[in-house]
C-alpha cells in the first residue's frame, strides 16, 4: 500500500511540475474563449449589411417593407427610376434597386411577374431570401385583407398550442419543454466531460507506461514493488493530476463568471434603444430563473453521485486497457491498432447517448448503460433524465465487476509486457500472456 | 549466503526451458560470477532472485530462509535493461528509489550524500538526469543500486556501457563492499572482469550449470598438463634427444630463444632437470587456461 502511494505521489508530482502542464492548464479556458470569439466573429464578419432602394408604383410597399439591421429599404419616387439604374453601376454604397410594378385590378400574379431586383455586384443568398420573404409577407397581408378579415383575429389564429405533460412518477411534477431542455445540455456536458477525460487521461497513463519503459528504468522499479502496484500507482497519479486540472479549470471559470457578472450589471443602464433592451433583459432574467429553477429540481446528490463512481470506475476501466498497451508495444506509433480497442466502444457509447436523448428510458438508452463497455458515458448521459435505482445498482454493479477483472488481466498483460524489448506484441502473444 | 536449489523455470507454456535444474551454493561476502551466453538463462535466474518472477520449481534460501518479499529490501539489483527517469532531479530521484526500498527520506538522503562524496559528485544533487552524460548516469544508477544497504548485490552486466575510467572506479567500490561483507552476484560474459574480481564461478548454457566452483579451481580443472618453456643458449644436439623424450610442439626459434609448449602427464620437476642439459631455462610455466578458454572449452564440450 505505500508503494502504490510512493508511485502515486511521484507520478503525480512529476507529471504537474511538467510546463506544459502549467501552461495547458491555465491557457486552455483562455485559448477555449478566444477560440469561441473567433468562431463568433467570423460569423459576424460575414454577416452583409444591404442597402435597397426601392421604387414602389403600386404604393403598397410603403411603410410595410421595414428595414431590419440586415437590409435598408430606403423609398425612392418612380420618377428617378431610369438615372439611378444609371448610376447604380460603380456605386459602391447602393446594393440594388428594387422595382415594384403597379398593382392592376388586383392581380398579383402579374406584380410577381414584373417585379425586378437590379443589383450592381454579387448579392448574397440570404439577402435574396429575406426580400424574398419580405414582400411575401406584405403582399400575404393584403390578400388578406382582400379575404375581409382582421389581422387580430388572424394572429389569434395562428398562436400555437403549448402541451403540459406531467409526471406522475416525480410527484406531479410539470416537465416542460426548457426542463427537458436543461435537462439535455446538463446530460451532454457531463456526458462529454467524461469522454474527453478517459480519452485523454487514459492517453497519458499510456505515455507514463512507455516513457518508463523506453528509459529502461521499469525492471529497477519492479525489483522493489509489484508490476501490479505500479500499474495501479501510475494510474491513480494520474487521477489525481486529472482532478487537479478539473479544479483549477471549474475555479477558472467561477472567478470568470464572477469577474464578467459585475462587469455586466455595471454597464450604463440609459442606453438607446433601452426599451427594447429592458425586454430582452426581462427575458433573458425570466429564463435564467427558470434554468435555475429546473436545475434546483434535479436530483443533485444523486447524479453527483453517480457521475464521480461512473467517471472514477470508467476512467480506472480504461485506464488500465491503455496501461496494458502501453506495457505491449515499444514505442507510440506502435500503440494505433491497440488504441482503438479501448477508443471504439467509449465512441460507440457517446454517439449512442445522442440518440438517446429521444427516449432516455428506451432500450438502446437501457442497454448502452448497462454494458460495462459504454455504461461510463451512457450512464452520466441518462442521469438527469432519472434513472430506475435497480439499473443504476446493476450497471455499477457490472461497472465494478468488470473493472476489477480488467485491471486483473491488464496487471498479467502488463507484467509480461514491460519486460519484453524489440518486438510489439501480437494479439495472440497478448492471450498468452493473459493465461500464462 | 545465498542458495538455489534444482531451479527449474520454462517460457511459453513449457515450450521454452530457461533454467534446468539449476543449483548454486554463493557463500557470504564472496563476489560470485554467473557466466554464460546469450539466453543461457542469466537473467532468468536473476528475476528469479529479486521476485519479479517465479520459478516453476526449485527454492531459493537466502541466510537459510526461502525466499519471501521481505528479502526485497536486502537486495540490491542493477539490471542488464537499466535506465533512470529523465525529467527527474538526481536528488529527487535517489530518495524516490530509496524510499520504495523502504528507507526513510532523511536516510536516503543522507546515504546518498556519502555516495556523492566517495565517487566526487556532490554537485549533480539538483541537475535533471536529461543534462548529465552518460557516464554521470551510470555512477548516478550504481548509487540507486546500493543506496539501501544491500547485503545482496546483484549485477547484471555491470559493466557493459561503461567507459574505461568509470568502470574501474565501479569496480574498485564493489570489491570495497565485498570487503566490507557484502555478497555480490556478478552475471557477465566478460571474462576478464571475472578472472579479476570473482572469488567463485559458475558456467551456464542452454539453461544448465556445467560448472561450478572456485574460480582458481575451476582454471585447474581445465588445464591440460601443458608447460611452456623458453631457453636461450641451446645446445642443439641436447635439444634433439630432449625432443625424443618428450611431447613437444609450437617449437619457434627467435632471436637465440627457443620456445615450445610440452605435455607432461608426470612430476614436472623432472623436465626441469632435463632442461639444465638442453640451454639456460628463461622461463617455465605451466598453462593454466584463461576463464575465457574455460568458457568456450566448456561450451563447445556442452554443445
Amino acid at each position: 500500500m505505500n508503494n502504490i502511494f510512493l508511485i502515486t505521489k511521484r507520478e503525480f508530482l512529476t507529471q504537474v511540475k511538467k510546463k506544459s502542464f502549467i501552461i495547458l492548464t491555465l491557457l486552455a479556458p483562455i485559448l477555449l474563449i478566444a477560440f469561441g470569439s473567433v468562431i463568433g466573429l467570423m460569423f459576424k464578419a460575414n454577416e452583409s449589411h444591404s442597402i435597397i432602394e426601392v421604387v414602389d408604383k403600386s404604393g403598397l410597399f410603403k411603410n410595410q417593407l421595414k428595414s431590419d439591421d440586415q437590409i435598408n429599404y430606403v423609398f425612392v419616387s418612380a420618377a428617378d427610376e431610369k438615372s439611378k439604374i444609371n448610376n447604380l453601376k460603380g456605386n459602391e454604397s447602393l446594393d440594388g434597386i428594387l422595382i415594384l410594378p403597379e398593382l392592376k385590378s388586383e392581380n398579383f400574379d402579374d406584380l410577381e411577374q414584373n417585379t425586378r431586383l437590379v443589383i450592381n455586384s454579387k448579392i448574397g443568398f440570404d439577402t435574396k431570401q429575406k426580400i424574398v420573404s419580405d414582400i411575401n409577407n406584405v403582399i400575404k397581408k393584403e390578400k388578406i385583407k382582400q379575404l375581409g378579415i382582421a389581422e387580430t383575429r388572424l394572429n389569434n389564429l395562428d398562436k400555437s398550442f403549448t402541451l403540459k405533460t406531467i409526471n406522475v412518477s416525480e410527484n406531479n411534477k410539470e416537465d416542460s419543454d426548457l426542463n427537458f431542455g436543461v435537462k439535455t445540455v446538463l446530460s451532454m456536458l457531463l456526458m462529454y466531460v467524461t469522454f474527453m477525460f478517459i480519452i485523454i487521461y487514459g492517453v497519458r497513463v499510456m505515455r507514463s507506461v512507455l516513457e518508463e519503459k523506453n528509459n529502461r528504468v521499469v525492471e529497477i522499479i519492479i525489483s522493489s514493488v509489484k508490476p501490479f502496484e505500479l500499474m495501479m500507482g501510475k494510474i491513480l497519479g494520474v487521477t489525481l493530476v486529472a482532478l487537479t486540472q478539473f479544479f483549477v479549470w471549474i475555479t477558472m471559470s467561477v472567478i470568470g463568471a464572477v469577474v464578467l457578472n459585475t462587469g455586466f450589471s455595471s454597464m450604463p443602464k440609459n442606453m438607446p434603444g433601452e426599451s427594447e433592451g429592458m425586454m430582452g433583459k426581462f427575458d433573458i432574467l425570466q429564463m435564467g430563473s427558470q434554468i435555475s429553477h429546473s436545475l434546483l429540481e434535479l436530483n443533485f446528490p444523486l447524479i453527483i453521485f453517480v457521475f464521480i463512481v461512473f467517471f472514477l470506475l470508467g476512467y480506472i476501466f480504461y485506464s488500465s486497457i491503455y496501461a496494458a498497451i502501453g506495457s505491449a508495444v515499444d514505442n507510440e506509433t506502435e500503440t494505433q491498432q491497440f488504441t482503438l480497442f479501448a477508443i471504439l466502444p467509449l465512441t460507440l457509447g457517446m454517439y449512442g447517448s445522442f440518440t438517446l436523448m429521444n427516449n432516455p428510458d428506451g432500450p438502446l438508452g437501457f442497454w448502452l448503460s448497462i454494458i460495462p463497455f459504454t455504461s461510463p458515458v451512457a450512464m452520466i448521459a441518462r442521469i438527469p433524465f432519472g434513472v430506475p435505482a435497480w439499473q443504476i445498482a446493476l450497471s455499477i454493479g457490472l461497472l465494478l465487476g468488470t473493472t476489477i477483472f480488467m485491471i486483473f488481466l491488464a496487471g498479467k498483460i502488463y507484467r509480461v509486457g514491460i519486460l519484453m524489448y524489440g518486438n510489439k506484441a501480437t494479439l495472440k502473444e497478448l492471450w498468452k500472456w493473459i493465461k500464462g | 549466503m545465498l542458495k538455489a536449489e534444482h531451479i527449474t523455470k520454462t517460457y511459453n507454456a513449457g515450450k521454452k526451458v530457461a533454467l534446468d535444474d539449476f543449483s548454486i551454493h554463493v557463500p557470504k561476502a564472496s563476489i560470485y560470477g554467473l557466466l554464460g551466453p546469450n539466453g543461457a538463462g542469466k537473467t532468468s535466474f536473476i528475476r528469479i532472485i529479486n521476485q519479479i518472477t517465479q520459478a516453476d520449481s526449485g527454492d531459493v534460501f537466502i541466510n537459510g530462509e526461502k525466499l519471501n518479499p521481505t528479502h526485497i529490501k536486502d537486495i540490491g539489483y542493477m539490471p542488464e535493461e537499466r535506465g533512470l527517469y529523465k525529467n527527474m532531479s538526481v536528488g529527487d530521484q535517489i530518495v524516490y528509489f530509496g524510499e520504495l526500498k523502504g528507507m526513510s527520506k532523511n536516510d536516503a538522503q543522507n546515504e546518498a550524500k556519502k555516495w556523492f562524496d566517495k565517487l566526487h559528485i556532490d554537485q549533480w544533487w539538483k541537475k535533471k538526469l536529461s543534462e548529465l552524460s552518460k557516464g554521470m548516469a551510470q555512477k548516478i544508477q550504481f548509487v540507486v543500486t546500493v543506496l539501501h544497504r544491500p547485503h545482496l548485490l546483484i549485477l547484471d552486466e555491470p559493466f557493459s556501457g561503461f567507459d574505461p575510467v568509470n568502470a574501474n572506479l565501479i569496480k574498485d567500490q564493489i570489491i570495497d563492499l565485498k570487503n566490507n561483507g557484502t555478497t555480490i552476484i556478478l552475471s557477465t560474459h566478460r571474462m576478464e572482469s571475472v578472472e579479476e574480481m570473482c572469488d567463485y564461478v559458475a558456467l551456464i548454457d542452454n539453461s544448465k550449470k556445467i560448472i561450478d566452483g572456485r574460480v582458481f579451481d575451476v582454471r585447474e580443472k581445465f588445464k591440460k598438463n601443458i608447460f611452456g618453456i623458453t631457453l636461450s643458449e641451446v645446445n642443439d644436439s641436447q635439444l634433439d634427444t630432449f625432443k625424443n623424450k618428450y611431447e613437444i610442439f609450437n617449437l619457434s626459434n627467435e632471436n637465440n630463444l627457443v620456445s615450445f609448449d610440452l605435455k607432461n602427464e608426470s612430476d614436472q620437476n623432472h623436465i626441469i632437470l632435463d632442461l639444465v642439459n638442453v640451454g639456460k631455462v628463461r622461463s617455465f610455466d605451466e598453462r593454466i587456461p584463461s576463464m575465457n578458454e574455460v568458457f568456450i572449452n566448456a561450451v563447445s564440450n556442452n554443445s
